[in-house]
């Protein structure tokens, strides 16, 4: 700790922040039990209800299988469900990566150029105002059936929030830091390196977390429309079959896909945090 | 009150110098801001040279045109009239030979207290490691050793303006241009930066402009001070202080401080045609009162 010959002001905050650091982490600890405990709980008495539900009031598999067939499903077929969980996540994590580099694309255009600004920007917001989904059967007119716009749609409906989120936050940047760059002679570039990047980096994480799940969706539909593969498709095939069963399956998987991707973004984002968040790490 | 003016009347311009030419040469400067109603002037006409060593405040209220003209000093705002000179050559956009420093610390909140001051070394491409002596010794004078690697939220609000000194300091530039940079604090940590930052200057001699409201703290730290007042604004008096260096608080506590204080507070509200509000009067008798023995962080 500080040595005590401090004058109060600075020992104060300083200690202060210490013990409060120190509380912070046992209170954190429990926290962080109790949130790994109560949705964990509550999932389970969900599932437990649900599987009494279908025991004891005798209910067809066809309408809801329980979770402990639909478990013993997965674990018997977990070929078949990877087979078609590796296109759908591939695809997925594809439109992703392409809906955030056109997205921060987008954001710089917006930040940078007045025209993009006064001229995209407005159209930006309207265009995301169509109900995107109603589109799909168009990208596979103009794209076939392929991944490519099974891909492009998911683009298409993933890439707003990264925009939205990334122009906000370039915009958030600290006037006074800019006009301390500018007394220092620095240009645009290391404006954009040095301050506003960094600065932005939280909106733009949080603009990806939202895309990734919308890059799911698009691929989904993408799947439900046309496809030889992909859990998408698989539902739908096991659906007009009336196997329940697989259909549950395939979303539980489709579930752990999401949050496989969800999972790396939010290591991206821890990963970065070392470097560009104010608290000491 | 007669006496007092006859008293410091000796002091009232500035004599002409007979040192070469200044280093900062402000002539004639006039600033219009052109607004959607009327052209608003900020600045009607100031001219004001400062010499290589020299320490001078521009003293005024607020909305004086005081900050104006420093950020035209600066280059980060265009004279509508006159012309600046930074040692011979006019300044017409930001230069490296000028350090500023602002109201608010204005750090990266994710770098370390090191790499901040070393953030101009950084964008102005110099060797960093040759560069981190100097951040590391200049930290050390400003009683900042051992925070070196702490974040500016883990450091009390004057900490966080005496590493942005540090930062204006790292590159060497000839002059230090400062913007209100105490006025965020508190009373007690002010007096602290006060007798920290003439003890940084008897160190590393600079030229400084320094900009603000407290009439105790222009008469404290500079050479001269400039008083700017009037809508639009003028240099009102350009007076010496008359108190030797190094200075240490007790000069505050002289009949003659006090009277340099109550010249400059004259000619202040003279400008302003009324006298100034109460608060800021009380504020700057009583602040000396509250002045700390040491300062904080420092070593004890």
């Amino acid at each position: 700790m500080m040595s005590t010959g401090l004058a109060p002001t600075g020992i104060g905050t300083e200690t202060g922040a210490i013990i409060a650091t120190a509380a912070n982490q046992e209170e954190n600890g429990l926290a962080n039990l109790r949130g790994i405990a109560l949705p964990l709980g509550l999932a389970a008495i969900v599932l437990l209800g649900w599987q009494l539900a279908v025991t004891l009031g005798h209910i067809p598999p066809v309408i809801l299988p329980s979770p402990v067939s639909i478990t013993h499903y997965i674990i018997a077929r977990y070929d078949i469900l990877l087979m078609h969980a590796v296109p759908t996540t591939l695809e997925s994590a594809a439109a992703f990566v392409l809906a955030t580099l056109l997205g921060i694309a987008l954001a710089i255009l917006i930040t940078y150029s007045r025209l993009a600004r006064e001229a995209l920007y407005p159209n930006l917001v309207f265009f995301q105002l169509i109900p995107k989904i109603a589109l799909a059967p168009l990208f596979i007119i103009w794209l076939g059936i392929g991944s490519q716009s099974r891909i492009t749609f998911a683009v298409f409906i993933a890439f707003f929030p990264v925009v939205i989120a990334t122009t906000a936050g370039f915009a958030n940047v600290d006037k006074g830091m800019l006009r301390l760059c500018r007394s220092l002679t620095a240009s645009e570039w290391q404006i954009f390196t040095s301050v506003r990047f960094p600065a932005a980096l939280p909106h733009i994480f949080s603009g990806m977390k939202i895309a990734v799940t919308l890059a799911i969706i698009g691929v989904i539909i993408g799947e439900f429309i046309t496809a030889q593969a992909g859990l998408g498709y698989l539902i739908i095939f096991a659906t007009a079959r009336a196997d329940t069963e697989i259909s549950m399956a395939a979303i539980v998987v489709l579930c752990v896909c999401g949050l496989l991707l969800y999972g790396l973004v939010a290591l991206g984002e821890s990963i970065a945090n070392r470097f560009y968040s104010a608290d000491n790490s | 009150m007669q006496s007092v003016t006859s008293m410091l009347s000796i002091n009232n311009e500035a004599e002409a110098t007979a040192v070469p030419a200044p280093l900062v040469s402000v002539r004639n400067v006039q600033k219009t801001y052109f607004t959607r109603q009327a052209p608003v002037q900020a600045v009607a006409s100031a001219s004001l040279d400062v010499s290589r060593g020299e320490f001078v405040s521009l003293l005024g209220p607020s909305g004086c045109g005081k900050s104006t003209l420093l950020m035209m000093i600066a280059g980060l705002e265009q004279p509508t009239g006159g012309s600046i000179l930074l040692g011979g050559s006019e300044v017409k956009k930001p230069r490296r030979d000028i350090g500023v420093i602002f109201q608010d610390a204005t750090l990266l909140p994710w770098k370390s207290a090191l790499d901040n001051v070393l953030f101009p070394v950084r964008i102005l491409k110099l060797p960093i490691e040759a560069y981190r002596r100097r951040a590391l010794e200049l930290l050390n004078m400003v009683g900042l050793s051992g925070f070196e690697h702490k974040k500016p939220s883990q450091l009390s609000g004057g900490m966080r303006q005496r590493v942005s000194i540090c930062r204006a300091l790292i590159h060497d530039p000839d002059i230090l241009l400062m913007d209100e940079p105490f006025s965020a604090l508190d009373a007690i940590t002010r007096d602290q930066m006060n007798v920290a930052l003439s003890e940084i200057l008897e160190t590393y001699k600079k030229t400084v402009v320094f900009v603000t409201h407290s009439i105790r703290e222009a008469a404290f730290l500079s050479d001269r001070v400039v008083v700017m007042g009037g809508r639009p604004s003028t240099i009102a008096l350009d007076m010496k202080m008359p108190f030797p260096r190094p200075r240490r608080f007790d000069i505050e506590e002289t009949s003659e401080f006090a009277m340099v204080c109550r010249k400059l507070r004259l000619t202040i509200e003279e400008a302003h045609q009324g006298p100034l509000p109460a608060q800021t009067s009380v504020q700057e008798t009583r602040a000396g009162e509250t002045r700390a023995e040491t300062f904080e962080g420092g070593p004890a």
